[in-house]
Order: structure tokens, then sequence, then C-alpha cells
């Protein structure tokens, strides 16, 4: 993958979508205290953002200067967001998402089980098991050993 | 002296330290060893575990970790294939074909000696230099900082990624991220955009989560059916006849590797490939040739990435500018638990320095037994299927996040820098250089605001205080030069010096 001739696709749009990140970093840093004096707190920003701005067009040109990659919007849809990662992205999404109303415990056991299963698709009751089992041991490690607190959610209040 | 060889001994003599660091050197092999798990998202997770002990006993275990995941990536390397850590790339290109021919066993053991035996040599190091270094930074001032900090980043940037321009794309944006929050001078916001939520800043603990443990799980869904292939185990020790005769390589290797590792910015993977390369160079008729087994090749990497170590911790604990990723996560560590490493580390809190000299000799210890140990049950354990290790990637993840501030945003943050991490190393940017730049940008900010104030404010005065301080104008040119060879600049200038030669040759 590090020595192609043509770009990946999509790179060449993530080049735009950089720099046009780093223009709008810039602006946010010359809005912190301007041009006003040199040892100011939005100087280094501006020149933290400025830098960003700068290499984002090397790249930016850098990419552009390669052969376009063929297949398109398929070959991005297969490579770099295929259905593996889209589907994974939902469930820890949804994980995040549900956690301060499910609460740890539940929330986690969900997203392993779901997650596991559809990685793995081995049967439905060795999935359980592996969920069960690696749960377990980590509310054991981390609430019991290490006595981290784990988010509580509202639906079992004070339960899970 | 007789005060800092008992700090030297405390985790020595305390069995509660003892099972820390041998729990942690122990976990940390397998984490090394297991493809897609890495030292720095275990160490970045550690933290927040950890935060709430006593210091001593969390950097018990973060050296343990650190200690056994440098190793413990050689180990797949020789049996899969795969290297499990980026400092074991080396080992894979002789480490496996050894394997191949039945020789898994031998590998691995003289893998640990000699990793042992370079980690010594790192940690030898660290306490020489590191209190004579540290000396010497007491004449350091603010715009040497900025110089040391910028040759860091620069050099992550240059030495990992895929362009010069990512590198350096992805350490400025680390910085940006960095300086989100109150300006800790003057308690203006800076990119706040008027949230009492971003007021006190990203914690860098959860951006390092983010970037090493969400994103990578993303990137490795990529490869989730490798297959593996199995190897048999049998003779572990290796031969003295083998240490007495490679003992010469492995200390040359050694060497590079502590030097690598104390430059900052460079770690074990770096000095790993040098070292290989080297090895390669220095040895005139080796057994079976590089590339197809070579005992050399892998004995030079592995020495050299267990001694970059020590040195990566010179320049961590004398001027608080981390060697590498791990470092700058371990620096993390040490600012959580309240410490400020830099030259006055070793003044204000030389137990410390020494705890940690005395530790890292324990660890290696530690590796010495769980090297040459446990085999069998290791190579069952790493063939945990990937499908159940990526969701509790994700879970381990959103429950560091969470402890370290029990804030739910945390976790949102998390989400967010692991889908832009993943992008990131889709496209060949590396995440190095945005931790590194997270956790050197507010110094950097703060150096070069005094620098600039002591200047008067004065662009001018800023410029020459640079050239005209002898310190400031080494740092300068190195920067320049470091600076010179990754751009067009730099290889304009080359051309013309070769074309010059050429004609000037012609001309003799």
């Amino acid at each position: 993958m590090s020595t192609q001739a043509s770009r990946r696709p999509g790179e060449l749009a993530f080049a735009v979508l950089m720099l046009a990140f780093s223009l709008w970093l810039f602006w946010q840093a010359t809005r912190i205290s301007g041009f006003s004096g040199l040892s100011t707190p939005g100087v280094f920003p501006m020149l933290a953002s400025g830098l960003m701005v700068v290499s984002a067009l090397a790249i930016l040109r850098k990419a552009a200067g390669r052969r376009a990659a063929d297949g398109g919007l398929r070959r991005f849809l297969a490579e770099v967001t295929p259905l593996r990662q889209v589907v994974m992205l939902a469930l820890v999404g949804a994980y995040v998402a549900t956690m301060p109303w499910l609460g740890f415990v539940l929330a986690s056991g969900l997203f392993l089980f779901l997650a596991i299963q559809f990685l793995w698709r081995r049967h439905v009751a060795l999935t359980a098991a592996i969920t069960a089992v690696s749960l377990g041991a980590i509310y054991l490690l981390f609430r019991v050993i290490f006595q981290v607190v784990l988010p509580k959610g509202t639906l079992l209040p004070g339960l899970l | 002296m007789i005060e800092a060889l008992g700090f030297l001994t405390i985790s020595w003599f305390d069995p509660w330290l003892l099972m820390l660091t041998a729990a942690g050197t122990l976990a940390g092999i397998y984490v090394g060893a297991i493809p897609g798990l890495s030292v720095t998202m275990a160490a970045s997770i550690l933290i927040s575990f950890t935060f709430k002990w006593n210091v001593n006993d969390a950097l018990a275990l973060i050296a343990g970790v650190y200690i056994g995941g440098v190793y413990g990536g050689s180990r797949t390397a020789i049996l899969l294939n795969i290297p499990g850590a980026p400092s074991a790339i080396a080992t894979a290109l002789d480490g496996y074909p050894m394997a191949q021919r039945g020789e898994a066993g031998e590998a691995i053991g003289l893998t640990t000696i000699m990793s042992v035996f370079g980690g010594f040599v790192g940690i030898l190091a660290l306490a020489l230099f590191a209190p004579l270094l540290s000396d010497f930074a007491l004449k350091f001032t603010s715009r040497d900082y900025l110089l040391l900090a910028m040759i860091g980043i620069l050099l992550v940037g240059t030495l990992s990624g895929e362009s010069f321009a990512k590198g350096v794309f992805a350490g400025a944006l680390g910085v940006l991220i960095g300086m989100v929050g109150l300006d800790p001078m003057t308690a203006e916001g800076r990119f706040t955009f008027d949230t009492i939520t971003l007021m006190g800043g990203i914690p860098y603990v959860v951006a390092m989560i983010g970037f090493f443990g969400v994103a990578e799980a993303f990137v490795q869904l990529h490869n989730l059916d490798l297959p593996a292939v199995k190897q048999k185990i049998d003779r572990v020790i290796p031969r003295i006849s083998d240490i007495r005769r490679y003992f010469k390589l492995a200390l040359r290797a050694s060497g590079i590797g502590t030097v690598i590792g104390a430059l900052p910015g460079t770690g074990g993977d770096i000095a790993a490939l040098l070292a290989y390369d080297d090895a390669k160079r220095v040895t005139k008729d080796p057994d079976v040739p590089f590339g197809e087994g070579a005992k050399e090749g892998l004995i030079a990497p592995e020495a050299a990435n267990n001694a970059a170590v020590g040195g990566a911790f010179v320049p961590m604990l004398t001027l608080g500018i981390p060697g590498d990723a791990v470092t700058a996560v371990i620096i993390g560590a040490l600012f959580i638990h309240g410490l400020k490493p830099g030259p006055l580390l070793l003044v204000e809190t030389p137990h410390l320095f020494w705890f940690t000299v005395g530790n890292l000799a324990l660890a290696n210890i530690f590796l010495l037994i769980f090297g040459l140990t446990g085999i069998r049950i290791f190579t069952k354990i790493v063939e945990c299927p990937k499908a159940v290790l990526i969701p509790l990637i994700v879970i381990l993840s959103a429950v560091g996040s969470y402890a370290i501030q029990n804030n739910p945003v945390d976790i949102y943050w998390m989400l967010l820098f692991g889908v832009f991490g993943y992008f990131l190393k889709i496209y060949g940017f590396q995440v190095g250089p945005v931790i590194l730049g997270v956790i050197l940008g507010p110094m950097m900010d703060a150096n070069y605001r005094r620098a600039m104030i002591g200047a008067r404010n004065d662009l001018g005065t800023f410029a020459w205080d640079f050239v005209s301080h002898p310190i400031s104008l080494v740092l300068l040119i190195a920067f320049l030069a470091l600076l010179l060879s990754q751009t067009p600049v730099g290889g304009w200038i080359r051309t013309l010096l070769q074309r010059r030669q050429a004609t000037g040759g012609e001309a003799g």
C-alpha cells in the first residue's frame, strides 16, 4: 500500500478536506488575539495552524499530481469504508450513545455480543459465553480490583 | 550514593511492587506480542486506571509493560511472521525463516537473552548519563526547549510517516489539540467556542486512547482473517557458544539502540532497523545469509530495541522531552501524578529517578524469567481471534476514557479521535507525531512566549538570541539540517553540490 503510483480512493477529497480544516483552524486561531503582539496567546496557535495549511497544500499538490484511483466510489466503499467498518462504527456509536441510559455493564454486554457475533459468526451460545466471561473479567479487574468508576445507567439506577 | 542505592532497590524488596513489576512485564509481553495490541495503546489505557494509585505502584506497572512490550513483539514476529509491534519489524526478517527451519525455540531463547542484555546496557546508560545530562540541561533556556521539542516532532514526523508533509501536518495538529482550553498564562480561551466543556481542554489521555486504541481497532478490521502458522517449539535455552560468539555484535547493537533511543523523537522501531542494517554491514560472512534466518539478523534488532528503552528515558526524565510515542504516554502519566520531568526532576525528586532505574532493571530480570518460560501457553493465547479482540479493545478504550474524569463526554471525544485517526492512518498519516504534539504543544507554546518576552517582543532580538548562544546555535543547526534534508530545498542543494563535484572531478 505504500508505494503505489495512483492515489488511494478518496485521497484527493481527504486532502482537500484537510486543507479546508486547516484553513478553518487558522481562521479560528487569528480570532484568539489577532495580530496584536508577538507573545499573545494566539501566536503559537496561528503558527501551528499556519504550518498545517502549508503542509496540507503540499500534501494536496502531491496527491493531485498522481493518477486518480480507478474504480471510483465503488473502490472507496470497498477499501476505505467497507461494510465491516461501517457496521462496527454504527455499533460503537450506538454503544457510546446508549451507555448513559443502559449503564456500562448492559451496554458493553450488548455491544460485545453483537460485535463478536458480527465479526466472528460462530454459534450464538459460544458468542454469549465469550461475552459473559470477558465482561465478567473486565468488571472484576476494573471495578473490583482497580476500583475504577464505571458509567451507571438511568435505566436501572443503582444496580448497574 | 548510598541514598541512591536505597531508592534504586525500593521495588526489589517490596513484595507488592515486585508483584506489580512482574505482572506488568508479563502483561507487556502478551500486549506486545498480540498483533493489534500495542504498548502505546496499553500504556495509554493503563494511565487512566492507575492515576489514583500511588506513584510508585503506577510507575512499576508501566515500566514492566514497556520493557515486556518492546520484547513481546519479537515472539509473534518469529512464530507467525507478524511483528506484534513496530519495533519487531526487523526481527521478523530473520526470525521467521529460523522458525520455518524448526528453530523457533532457539530463536526465542536467543532473542530473550539478547533483549535482556540490550536492556541492561540501556539502563546502565540511563543511570550514568542522565545525571550528567540533567546538570547540563540546567543551562538550557526556553529557546533551547522550543528547539528540542521541534526537533523531536520533526524526527518522529520524518522517520515514521509516508511523507514529510504528512508528518508535519500530524505534529501541528497535535500541537493544536494541546492548545484547546484556557491559556495557562492569561486564562483566555483558545478554540473553546465559548463552551464550558472545551475550557478545561481536551484530556490528552483521551486523545491517545482514541488515536492508538480505537483508530487502530478500526484499521485492524481490514486484516481480520490473516492465517496463523503454527510452530513447534523445542530447545529454548540458547547455547553458551552462541552467546559468546555474538556478544560483540550485541554490545554494538545495544550501543546503537541506546543512542537512537536517547535522541528525542526516535525510539525502538528505528533503533532496531538501524541496528539490523549495521549488523548486515559488519557481518562479513554469516553462517546463513541475512533474510534467510541469520542469527545476527535476530540479535542486532532485539538488543537494540530493548537498549532503546533505557535510552528513551534519558531525554524524558532530564529534559521532559519524550523519545517516542510510548515515552510521550509515560510523560503523560508523570504529569498526571503531579511530577515534572525535566532537569529539576533529579534535584527535587531523586528518589523517583533512581526508583525508575531500579524498576527498569527489575523488569528486565523478570523479562529473562518470563522470556524463557511459558512459550507453549503463549502460542495458544496469541491465536486469540481478532474478531474477539477488537470489540474488547473498544470496551477497554471506553472504560479508560471515562475513568480519567468520570465524564461521558470524554468517551465521545475518544470515538471522534478514533474515527479521525482511522482516516489519517488509511491515507498514510502517522498518529505518533499527533501525540507527541499534544504532549509537547503546551510546553512549546510556553517556552516560545517566555523566549519572546525575554527578547522584549522584538523579533530581531529574538532571532539574534538563537544564533548568539552556543547551545541554541547547535540545536538550531541540527534543526535546520533536519529540515533541509527533508524538504525540496535540501534536494536542490544536494544536486547542485553533486553537479559541482562532478564537474570538478572532470576538470581535475
